[in-house]
């Protein structure tokens, strides 16, 4: 389709010739990254599903783990509720990078995710 | 013996005497790549051994990248009768894991190795992000073909807009090898200047409403579907499209190395030794295909300015479907993360961060931009893919 091609063609001739190339490498890539896409979403169904029947079966012994305890309690691979996705933190008196500072040192130390955390204010203390 | 005799000699085999203006301009080149890499720190990593390469090759005299065998390179100028493998230029032969792409694959390795698909598995609507940003590739490819270029060289020069340094050394080498080194300049020159290239487009495209959208955190991805998505994503698309096997089977080996859990070592090794070897090896050598005779041409000026159209359309295509998904999801997407599907890993995905809170002081939109990022990554590997298996057997 694409193999008859002449240097010396017309604008128009040429034009002819790139835009179906072009017109079908578009779509190509976008269905195959729709088609990665939808599977992502079905495998994450399939895991985070199995990973809740797991989670409800080994609910009845105690868990070893050692997470925080709002780690513990929301199941693994869920959203975040809206409550903790929003809100606003307040800086006194700190900057911006030391809060994130601040707020990476106390993820770490706790051993909960940053996006479990959910900071309302950092204020400075002399 | 006359001593003017054998000063004569000296300077008649000296490199000043055979010097070129050609390579002269060539070697005041590398000396403006170097000063940007080490002084103004654009992409020093690539930079420092491309500029050296290209320093390498233009030396008059020294044959770094000869091939008096015409083995390598069939339109060698200098082919000898009688000579042998081992009389080709040091960096011609080093050239040959460009050519035969060992090169980018191994730093797709690496890549692979590197990358954290997390965010685009927690919203993989990125992935249709990362597709609208290849739209660069095949706008320049339209206009590289209305420019008089062939068919596989607009494609080669098309690859620019995915914003990836492998993928386009490893389609050009394999379909317009001649253009490999003002493509591959380009390239890596147009990702160092991606944070001068995209914000105007970026506020020129969007408001300042759409720039200070707040995104919703993203979900914890399990470590099981980190592990089947290199897998998945290799089998669908080498089964699709099977000339993207090379590239994307050896990124998703790389990041089934990380994810995996049990090859520490094997994971480390990719990041580290063997990204920093190939490198220096895939820098120097393309690098050192920058020769002052093809290099400084009217072509090549063309493909400079192809190139940063490419990247330009990429960067509007990523956008504007942001703003489309903005519209549809009733302003739950901020559009600038579309910007960040040209690949171009973190860069592109910092610089929407950047504009992010240039709106909005409290906005972090960074893991959000990761997830078009990574996928900018498969998106310009499937292009090349789809380009190879158009025009690589003609």
């Amino acid at each position: 389709m694409f193999e008859n091609f002449d240097i010396n063609a017309s604008l128009g001739e040429k034009l002819a010739f790139a835009l179906p190339v072009a017109f079908f490498g578009i779509l190509m890539v976008f269905l195959l990254l729709i088609l990665l896409a939808v599977c992502i979403m079905i495998i994450s169904r399939v895991v985070r599903a199995g990973e809740s029947i797991s989670a409800k079966k080994s609910k009845k012994g105690p868990d070893t783990e050692m997470t925080a305890p709002a780690a513990a309690t929301a199941p693994s691979g869920s959203p975040l509720p809206a409550t903790q996705s929003e809100g606003s933190l307040d800086l006194v008196d700190v900057d911006e990078p030391t809060a994130a500072v601040i707020m990476a040192i106390v993820s770490n130390q706790s051993g909960i995710p940053l996006n479990r955390l959910l900071f309302k204010s950092i204020k400075k203390v002399d | 013996m006359d001593i003017l005799e054998i000063l004569k000699g000296f300077w008649e085999s000296s490199g000043l005497a055979i010097l070129t203006w050609r390579e002269g301009l060539m070697i005041l080149v590398s000396f403006v790549l170097l000063y940007l890499a080490i002084a103004k720190k654009f992409e020093p990593l690539l930079l420092v051994p491309i500029a050296f390469g290209i320093l390498l090759a233009n030396l008059p005299g020294a044959g770094l990248m000869d091939d008096p065998t015409g083995i390598i390179d069939p339109l060698s100028t200098t082919i000898k009768e009688g000579s042998h493998w081992y009389d080709i230029g040091f960096l011609r032969l080093i050239y040959i894991g460009v050519k035969s792409s060992i090169f980018p694959c191994l730093i797709f390795l690496g890549v692979g190795a590197m990358t954290d698909f997390g965010p685009l598995l927690a919203n993989p609507m990125s992935l249709i992000l990362g597709a609208a940003a290849q739209l660069g590739i095949y706008v320049a490819f339209v206009i590289a073909i209305l420019l008089g270029f062939t068919p596989q060289e607009a494609a080669a020069i098309g690859i620019i807009g995915g914003a990836d340094g492998p993928t386009a050394i490893f389609l050009a080498s394999k379909i317009a090898a001649h253009l490999l080194a003002p493509i591959a300049v380009a390239a890596y020159s147009y990702m160092a200047l991606i944070p001068i290239i995209q914000p105007p487009i970026m506020r020129l495209l969007t408001t300042k409403k759409e720039r200070s959208v707040e995104m919703k955190q993203l979900r914890k991805v399990s470590k099981t579907e980190k592990i089947i998505f290199p897998v998945v994503v290799l089998v669908i698309c080498a089964f699709m499209l099977p000339s993207v096997a090379p590239l994307l089977g050896m990124l998703m080996l790389g990041n089934l190395f990380r994810e995996c859990g049990v090859v520490e070592r094997l994971s480390d090794t990719a990041q580290n030794a063997l990204t920093n070897i190939v490198t220096i090896l895939l820098g120097i050598t393309v690098g050192a295909t920058a020769n002052g005779q093809t290099f400084l041409s009217g072509q090549t000026l063309k493909i400079i300015i192809l190139g940063l159209t490419a990247f330009m359309f990429s960067t509007a295509g990523g956008i504007l479907l942001g703003k489309l998904m903005y519209v549809l999801t009733k302003g739950k997407i901020n559009p600038l993360i579309g910007s960040a599907g040209v690949s171009a890993v973190p860069m592109a995905a910092r610089v929407a961060q950047a504009e992010g809170r240039k709106a909005n002081p409290t906005n972090f939109l960074l893991m959000h931009a990761m997830g078009p990022n990574v996928a900018g990554v498969i998106g310009s590997a499937v292009a090349a893919g789809f380009l190879l298996l158009i025009f690589g057997n003609s």
